[in-house]
């Protein structure tokens, strides 16, 4: 593996990670905006702007956009979350000028009016499927009660009313504020030809002006001053589905990794203590605890479906279980759970299209690269009083921001 | 690219298929024995009771302790060892994969050798592992699109094919400790059974070794699947959800007969990737849905053709002409265009399996169930390369659609037209 950066005089950085025995090359723009750089007049623009960079560009139709990138047989897509914006494709090397030429293109879209109005209604269809699937928007109202005033508290799809509400000339701005060329990244893992990438960019990027941009981060005070609890009913539901929020490290804090083990200790799919306590006992469905971070916060996540009338227990039975964990953990469920992350991290790696997400998501955060040893050689290091240390200072047991969704009624 | 490919059978009747892939640290190994949920409805009888989810039932039960090792020990020396396991039932295999770094490869086989001929089948293990599959099956309830598609299969197949592998609440609530200690002894056989590993790998040492751990393991023959009825054609399932869901099904070859790429070609033009018809005319020009597709799902003996979309239930009985419009009026339309963007696709597919581990031990076993054999790279290459509009036109002449199963989700009924026509 060798990496490499250059940069354009109009500040897009240009990354990649070659590799000597891949097949295929994945190849992305990263795009640093998502819902947090929304406010609510736009709510949701980031994720529909997204949909709309793949409705073409003046020279390039919607179907002209579908039909080159099926002819190069590429496997592209993009998605859009709360801080980033990513539009990729994996294809078969010698299709690699191709695909940067049609992802470069969409990068500067048309935003047609009559491709708006069509495309909205994809959106609406969008939050409508999102409605009727669990979480059943528990996810999203757990972060905007736990986050309050904070970006991070703004929803990736926005609302029906703020999408119905959304002018083109809206999207039309935030587009052009956003998508400056020191705002994006492009990055490329496998068996990318670096020298031709640079070729393509500088032929096909240099062009893209550059504004400046405000400071993204924002503080946010990690000791919530209560607890917080909220129910979203819909009788139709089977099960009881909950999401509880609690602060955790951020991404520049060097505790990143230690917490990530540490969720995998509390609450992996299978083997962690979560999994054998609810889970292999047959007593819910679901019971995991994930660790995510972000510019300036970080979260610890506990997710739970179960019968509706256990909830309530099981929910008390997890703070216990987490309780317990402060406690002592042991060496060998760390070493355990330390094991599996090595094996996820090693096998991730073999995989450019997994590679390139690691790669353009850090560059595009932190400015610097990881590769697939330096992860290693991190989680090599964690020990177990880091975690412990963790525990203490994070207090997954205490204040949290909880919100239900299922067949149980407000009292 | 050079490929090496090796197969080996054992005197048991286990086969075993191997591929070295250059340029990776890792190996993947999967097991798929012949006890899927096809061999649930062969428990039915004498006593009648039906037994639907005991093939997951026994899965779930067979991780839960083997060998030397309690249910707890088994999961820590797969984790510590690195292993990425799954264990999984379709309607054929019961199967059990473990991705890991190579080095690991020995110590995971001696454990899943363990799991496959020693599994401890612990009572006191078997009500939270029917709680377990009790609780997936509650989740599945509330998973519109997956409900759909449960009931399409139940339609349109005829039994015990559409039956659901995940089981029935009803069915799993009476299973019995007996019913999955009978269901071990009768179907858990090394006859038929596939075991392939892809990867960094010394074929010659896993040999050894699977001769070692599995050799001596003798069982009984396989017992026949008896077809039954098939559903109605056309289904209302009532549910309170904003969208409807619609899915449909049409018959088309299994994979060993050969005119299933003409066939599977057909459906890639329908309705995969973004240029497909399905994708252009439902979302793209007409925005009514934000998920369309169609897919090919086979067994050993039987296919079909599946297509799905969600929609608003005001737009979903547009959605539901345009997309049999759509399937109707495919033969005698397809453009040269069109299959060289389907053969673009599959040839991208094909390579970038060869980057993946995992992916290649399942689709090696994959081919080796439905053909008795593994096409290397090259011939499927060739295979796509020779495949041409007119024969894919040929094969839709002379297999003219005549029957389409269609189920909706949702909360009111859609109307079918009664012969599908252009």
């Amino acid at each position: 593996m060798q990496f490499r950066h250059e940069q354009l005089p109009n500040g897009l950085d240009i990354i990649a990670e070659v590799s000597e025995s891949a097949h295929s090359a994945s190849l992305g723009f990263f795009v640093k905006t998502g819902a947090r750089d929304e406010n609510d007049s736009i709510s949701g623009v980031s994720h529909f702007l997204e949909h709309m960079v793949f409705k073409g560009t003046d020279t390039l139709s919607a179907e002209d956009i579908n039909l080159r990138f099926d002819s190069m047989g590429a496997s592209a897509n993009a998605f859009t979350s709360e801080e980033d914006t990513v539009y990729y494709a994996a294809v078969l090397p010698e299709k690699q000028h191709d695909a940067i030429e049609l992802l470069a293109a969409m990068m500067r879209p048309a935003l047609r009016e009559d491709d708006f109005i069509t495309e909205k209604q994809v959106i609406l269809e969008e939050i409508k499927m999102y409605d009727d699937q669990p979480p059943f928007g528990a996810d999203d109202q757990c972060r905007a009660l736990f986050f309050k005033d904070h970006p991070l508290a703004r929803s990736v799809l926005g609302t029906e009313s703020s999408i119905q509400a959304l002018p083109v000339e809206a999207m039309r701005s935030y587009h052009e504020e956003r998508y400056s060329a020191d705002n994006l990244v492009l990055a490329a893992s496998g068996a990318v030809d670096f020298d031709s990438l640079m070729a393509s960019a500088r032929q096909l990027c240099s062009p893209w002006q550059s504004v400046s941009h405000c400071n993204r981060k924002v503080s946010f005070s990690t000791t919530p001053s209560k607890a917080i609890t909220d129910i979203i009913t819909r009788d139709q539901a089977a099960l009881e589905y909950a999401v509880r929020m609690t602060p955790g490290p951020a991404e520049d804090n060097s505790d990143r990794f230690a917490a990530k083990l540490l969720a995998v200790v509390l609450g992996d799919d299978s083997g962690s203590r979560l999994y054998w306590d609810l889970v292999d006992s047959g007593k819910a469905e679901h019971a995991a605890c994930h660790h995510h971070d972000f510019l300036d916060a970080g979260i610890f996540v506990t997710q739970l479906s179960c019968e509706p009338e256990a909830t309530q227990a099981l929910l008390d039975r997890i703070i216990e279980i987490y309780k317990a964990a402060t406690k002592g953990l042991t060496v060998s469920e760390v070493d355990q759970a330390r094991n599996k992350l090595l094996s996820r991290v090693v096998l991730a790696g073999e995989r450019p299209r997994q590679r390139l997400f690691s790669l353009g998501l850090e560059w595009s955060h932190l400015g610097r690269y990881r590769s697939v040893g330096d992860d290693l050689a991190t989680l090599d290091t964690i020990s177990r009083e880091d975690l412990h240390r963790i525990l203490c200072e994070w207090q997954l047991t205490e204040l949290s921001t909880t919100v239900l969704a299922g067949p149980l009624q407000k009292d | 690219m050079k490929q090496t490919l090796q197969t080996a059978t054992l005197d048991n009747g286990i086969t075993l298929l191997g591929e070295f892939l250059p340029g990776v640290e890792s190996v993947s190994v999967s097991f798929h024995v012949a006890a899927g949920s096809l061999c649930d409805s062969v428990m039915h009888s004498p006593t009648n009771r039906s037994r639907c989810g005991l093939a997951t039932l026994t899965g779930e039960l067979m991780l839960r302790g083997a060998g030397n090792r309690n249910s707890k020990q088994l999961v820590a020396s797969l984790d510590n060892a690195g292993v990425q396991w799954s264990q999984s039932v379709s309607m054929s295999h019961g199967s059990f994969a473990g991705a890991m770094v190579s080095r690991q490869l020995p110590e995971s086989l001696e454990i899943y050798a363990d799991i496959l001929r020693r599994p401890l089948l612990d009572k006191q293990q078997f009500d939270p592992a029917r709680q377990v599959v009790l609780q997936n099956l509650a989740g599945t309830e509330d998973d519109p699109t997956h409900r759909t598609m449960l009931a399409l299969r139940k339609a349109h197949y005829p039994s015990p094919w559409g039956l659901p592998s995940e089981g029935t609440t009803v069915d799993v609530n009476n299973l019995q400790h007996s019913d999955v200690q009978e269901f071990v002894n009768r179907f858990i056989q090394p006859q038929d059974m596939i075991i392939s590993v892809a990867g960094r790998l010394d074929w010659l040492e896993f040999t050894n070794q699977m001769d070692s751990l599995f050799g001596d393991w003798q069982g009984q023959s396989r017992e026949p699947v008896i077809n039954g009825e098939r559903g109605k054609k056309i289904c209302h399932v009532p549910y309170d959800s904003q969208q409807t869901h619609i899915a449909l099904a049409w018959d088309v070859p299994p994979y060993r007969n050969p005119d299933s790429l003409q066939a599977t070609a057909a459906l890639a033009v329908l309705g995969g990737g973004s240029s497909s018809r399905l994708f252009t005319e439902v979302r793209e020009k007409r925005g009514l849905c934000y998920s369309v597709s169609a897919g090919y799902q086979t067994q050993r003996d039987i296919a079909a053709a599946m297509a799905y979309s969600g929609t608003t239930a005001d737009r979903a009985q547009e959605t539901l002409d345009v997309m049999l419009h759509e399937i109707a009026s495919l033969p005698g339309t397809i453009t040269n265009e069109e299959l060289d963007r389907v053969k673009a696709r599959a040839k991208s597919g094909l390579v970038m399996q060869q980057e993946s581990t995992a992916a290649r031990a399942g689709a090696m076993a994959r081919q080796w169930f439905h053909l008795g054999r593994i096409r290397s790279l090259a011939e499927d290459l060739e295979r796509l390369d020779n495949l041409t509009v007119e024969s894919i036109e040929h094969w839709l002449a002379q297999n003219p659609l005549t029957e389409v199963t269609t189920v909706f989700l949702g909360r009111n009924p859609l109307e079918v037209p009664d012969a599908v026509s252009p």
